[in-house]
């Protein structure tokens, strides 16, 4: 018998499910017993606040106090003291044009923001050999593992927080949530999956080679985290 | 573009003649004392940083339990999972493949390559294809396939597979990988500099994601509800294989699908936890469509590989499925002590460690695995540290049974049931039944054995190769108190 | 399935007037002398102690050899020997946890199984749980050790006991020994059928004992004695480990540790 691959999928398919559903048919759910999780101590969001940063630091992660109107100086800063001259942020996002006007309220910043216009396909050469920093926002932070959630879209790219290898987030303490579950919960993210959601907790890292810690493995090598506390 | 073929020979795994050969390679990788220094160094550190991560004993043992139903819940209801799990994944765009056997599995990604006219791969860590031997499939049609993760990268330079499912190349020290790279690296600085040695496989890797047009992955959890495929991370490679190709193929096994999104908070908690100590890891990366249409990046094609390979197998015994709960992470291994002295390459399977020695026998036979449920003292730090409770041990205890018991030939036995049954041993069991069940018969015989204490030989084979050979008494316990105590 | 660590989970009963004692199969034919003590030192408690003579074994080496039926029939045997409603102290955590954990898997379906396995106390436990023991140490100051077997440990939780036992003799100082958790590689069969594994772990276990600067190291287990002592003996190391039970009665009788009575 000839079958090609893709039939024999359907075949294999038909083969796995039988042979799973020969043992459950029929099985009563509602015997399953009861998951219990744990119940985690509810903290102050000052604790909270806390506790992200302490844990993002511990994963050698920067974290900078900003204010809402000094956070793009901030970013701006930061690049001079690295010695970084090109900049990448997505297009239409919402850090593109504060950052735009702030460099240009001043002449001599040497700065160069550059937009993520086109698509990856076409300037792979330019995000792997000649992007040195990134910036983009975060949409939720998470408290317990000091952890930002990235949303990425056509406005900020997923690729925008892996290839360069300083890369920037913008975090406003008021998306913290006290864990993942809770965050998830909350935010009924069952209805909304995008293409495609990030957690980042650190700069890429590896310890690979005889457990030695090692940072920029494939990712950033440093992660930048510009928080602005909006909850005073 | 479909290349017809013919049924495709079932040649075995490549791992089944590797895990015959177990007791020649314990006699090997012991006798290596560097290979032995490693892991012993390796352990100790991951031990450790899964202590200190738990804490609280309270919460670890809510979340093990918690944890535990939930993957006894998804698999109570795997088919229908899967179902789910299919069409959400169709809904979103992305393709899904069924493979029985590794031999389909390789060849569904390799005409998903074909079809993409794919040339070059890059591969993020994935065991699933360390199990269907995807390189080397992929190899013998002409496609460069390179592995991504450093320990896998590491590996695959030494052409090795890894001894570790969570640390690959945890068998090498700094110093080895630094003349691995000097023999392979064009232009290599020679240097055991930990960072500079990254640095050198970042340069490198960079260089081949920048100009793959395929990336493989495999899958750390498959949300049914959403479809939504889950990769746990701390390189970037998962990411970089996953979102810079045109192309992304993820191959995982069917036991890794849970049923809602909010399962995967505890299941990642736990997992990180007991792998390294850590509370998170670096990525954690969620997809749940291929590239839409005002996207700029990420693949144009999604598929998800679902294979079986003995799953089902497991699956068909209430306490044997149990094994399927596993979500590697390796605690097990870590804390083994017969893995820290013999390294995951003497196992001669994918999966080393106790996970490996329960979930073998449904890859490879009980037949090619026959010595693996034996090499365990039932200690049972396995089973204690597992996040979602698997009890190892017993289902040792099981496959032990099942390997010396009379062949049936009943199609529900497990494949290779019975291998290990020897004859003599057999009928020294029966003696000793008989004997034990018999008090008159167990009176006399240690009657007669501490009578003959003076004939007892100081050799007893491999017992006395390091220790002394055990005296026995001059009169049983059960003559003493006979004679101190008469009632009896 | 099994649950580990079950000690917290359980119901104590009162202090009875009598028990059973399961003397396990090693230490008859090996080492009484360690039977003898725990008698003596049940008895100077005020206990009735009743051997049965039918007693052989509790099953475990075919059990963990896969000969689930010779497992069977030895373990119905023993069952039989222990017909009035009093605890059954066993001085082995290894033998203990077979008993209470594994038999109700093995001989489910038997009559009265979940009662007789609620019978079950591993020596030291029945000493701290059920008997609320005080000991008075009439012993010279001295450190020791303590290996647990993995199976006291783990079902049966000797570590805790065990080391509450000796922390209360006051001139005992207990010495926690390197990998104190790990296996010492005897596991019954296993050190047989994996002769090169099970000579590495006790190779590192014997050496973590013999690190540890102490005179000697107690177990309640004669599995991983036997184990490690004949690797002592063998690579001439002065160092000896001794059943708890001995130990326990030596030192609250004024009894010089290491001193058995030997064939009386």
């Amino acid at each position: 018998m000839v079958m090609d691959i893709f039939e024999r999928s359907q075949a294999a398919r038909t083969s796995i499910l039988n042979k799973l559903k020969q043992q459950v048919e029929g099985a009563d759910y509602s015997k399953l017993p009861a998951e219990k999780g744990f119940c985690y101590p509810q903290l102050p969001v000052a604790d909270m606040l806390e506790n992200f940063v302490e844990h993002l630091q511990a994963n050698h992660a920067q974290v900078i106090s900003v204010s809402a109107e000094n956070v793009y100086q901030v970013a701006i800063n930061q690049l001079r003291e690295r010695g970084i001259e090109k900049l990448l942020c997505g297009k239409g996002s919402v850090l593109a044009e504060p950052l735009q006007a702030t460099l240009d309220s001043a002449p001599e910043q040497t700065l160069k923001l550059s937009i993520y216009d086109s698509h990856l396909a076409d300037c792979k050469q330019e995000m792997f050999y000649d992007m040195p920093a990134s910036i983009s926002s975060s949409r939720w932070l998470i408290a317990e593992t000091g952890t930002l959630v990235l949303w990425p879209s056509a406005s900020e790219p997923r690729t925008l927080s892996l290839i360069p290898p300083v890369h920037i987030v913008v975090a406003y303490a008021s998306t913290l949530h006290a864990n993942f579950a809770t965050l998830i919960h909350n935010n009924q993210w069952q209805a909304q999956m995008p293409t495609n959601v990030l957690l980042i907790s650190g700069p890429s890292k590896t310890a690979d080679i005889q457990q030695t810690l090692a940072f920029g493995a494939h990712g950033p090598k440093e992660l930048i985290v510009l928080l602005v506390n909006d909850l005073i | 573009m479909t290349v017809k073929i013919q049924e495709p020979e079932q040649s075995e795994s490549k791992y089944a003649e590797t895990a015959r050969a177990f007791r020649q390679n314990v006699k090997k990788d012991l006798a290596n004392a560097e290979l032995r220094e490693n892991f012993h160094g390796a352990m100790n550190y991951l031990m450790a940083k899964r202590a200190a991560s738990f804490p609280s004993d309270d919460e670890l043992e809510t979340l093990r339990n918690q944890c535990k139903l939930i993957k006894q819940r998804a698999l109570l209801k795997l088919p229908y999972l899967l179902e789910k799990l299919e069409s959400n994944l169709q809904a979103n765009g992305i393709h899904v493949h069924w493979a029985e056997t590794i031999t389909d599995a390789n060849e569904i990604i390799a005409q998903v390559i074909t079809s993409k006219n794919g040339k070059h791969i890059v591969k993020g860590k994935s065991m699933v294809s360390e199990e269907t031997a995807l390189n080397d499939y992929l190899h013998a049609r002409d496609m460069e396939i390179l592995e991504s993760d450093m320990g896998e990268y590491i590996v695959q330079l030494a052409h090795e597979h890894p001894s570790h499912i969570i640390m690959p190349a945890i068998h090498q020290n700094k110093k080895q990988v630094a003349d691995l790279f000097d023999k392979h690296i064009d232009g290599f600085d020679y240097t055991t500099d930990v960072d500079a040695l990254i640095g050198e496989g970042r340069r490198i890797l960079r260089d081949k994601f920048c100009h793959a047009d395929v990336g493989i992955t495999g899958v750390n959890f498959a949300v049914a509800e959403t479809g939504t495929l889950c990769l746990v991370e701390n390189e970037g490679n998962g990411q970089m294989s996953s979102a810079v190709p045109n192309v992304h193929i993820a191959l995982t096994g069917i036991e890794k699908v849970v049923e809602l999104l909010e399962d995967v908070p505890p299941l990642l908690s736990l997992l990180t936890r007991s792998a390294t100590g850590q509370a998170i890891t670096t990525y954690f990366n969620m997809i749940t469509k291929p590239r839409q249409s005002d996207e700029k990046d990420g693949p144009e094609e999604v598929h998800l590989v679902l294979l079986d390979n003995g799953r089902s197998q497991a699956f068909a015994d209430e306490e044997l499925r149990q094994t399927l709960q596993c979500i590697r992470c390796g605690a097990c291994m870590n804390h083994c002590p017969v893995y820290t002295r013999i390294g995951g390459h003497a196992y001669g399977t994918v999966y080393p460690g106790p996970i490996g020695k329960i979930i073998s026998p449904h890859m490879l036979g009980l037949e090619a695995t026959k010595d693996l449920p034996t090499a365990s003292s039932l200690c049972g730090a396995c089973g204690e540290v597992c996040p979602v409770k698997i009890p190892i041990p017993k289902i040792l205890q099981r496959l032990r049974t099942e390997s010396v018991k009379v062949h049936s030939g009943s199609p529900d036995e497990l494949k290779g049931a019975g291998s290990n049954r020897k004859p003599m041993e057999a009928t020294i069991w029966k003696i000793w039944s008989f004997i034990h069940k018999h008090q008159g018969m167990y009176r006399f015989s240690m009657w007669v054995a501490t009578r003959l204490r003076g004939l007892l030989p100081s050799k007893l084979g491999v017992w006395t190769q390091v220790r002394s050979a055990p005296q026995l008494a001059p009169k049983t316990l059960h003559e003493r108190i006979q004679a101190r105590q008469p009632r009896g | 399935m099994t649950e580990l660590n079950s000690q917290h989970l359980r119901h104590y009963p009162n202090k009875p007037k009598q028990v059973y004692l399961y003397g396990t199969c090693l230490a008859d034919v090996l080492f009484p002398d360690s039977g003898i003590d725990a008698i003596e030192f049940l008895e100077q408690q005020g206990i009735d102690v009743i051997f049965p003579q039918g007693q052989t074994c509790c099953g475990q080496p075919a059990y963990n050899s896969g000969y689930q039926q010779q497992a069977k029939s030895v373990a119905l045997q023993q069952i039989a020997q222990f017909p009035l409603d009093i605890p059954i102290v066993i001085i082995s955590g290894s033998c203990g946890g077979m008993m209470r954990h594994h038999y109700p898997e093995l001989l489910k379906g038997e009559p009265g199984i979940e009662a007789f396995c609620e019978r079950i106390f591993e020596f030291t436990e029945f000493l701290v749980h059920v008997l609320k023991i005080k000991l008075t140490d009439n012993g010279e100051p001295e450190k020791v050790a303590m290996h647990t077997s993995c199976a006291a440990r783990r079902e049966m939780g000797v570590h805790i006991t065990g080391a509450s036992l000796i922390n209360q003799l006051d001139n005992v100082e207990l010495v926690i020994h390197k990998q104190e958790k790990e296996c010492c590689g005897f596991g019954g069969t296993f050190a047989v059928k994996h002769g090169d594994i099970s000579a590495a772990m006790v190779a590192d276990k014997s050496a973590s004992l013999v690190d540890a600067d102490v005179v000697r190291f107690v177990s309640a287990d004669w599995g991983c004695l036997m184990n490690i002592n004949g690797a002592l003996e063998y690579q001439k190391q002065p160092l000896r480990g001794e059943h708890i039970a001995s130990y326990l009665l030596a030192r609250t009788a004024g009894k010089k540790a290491g001193e058995t009575d030997n064939d009386s």
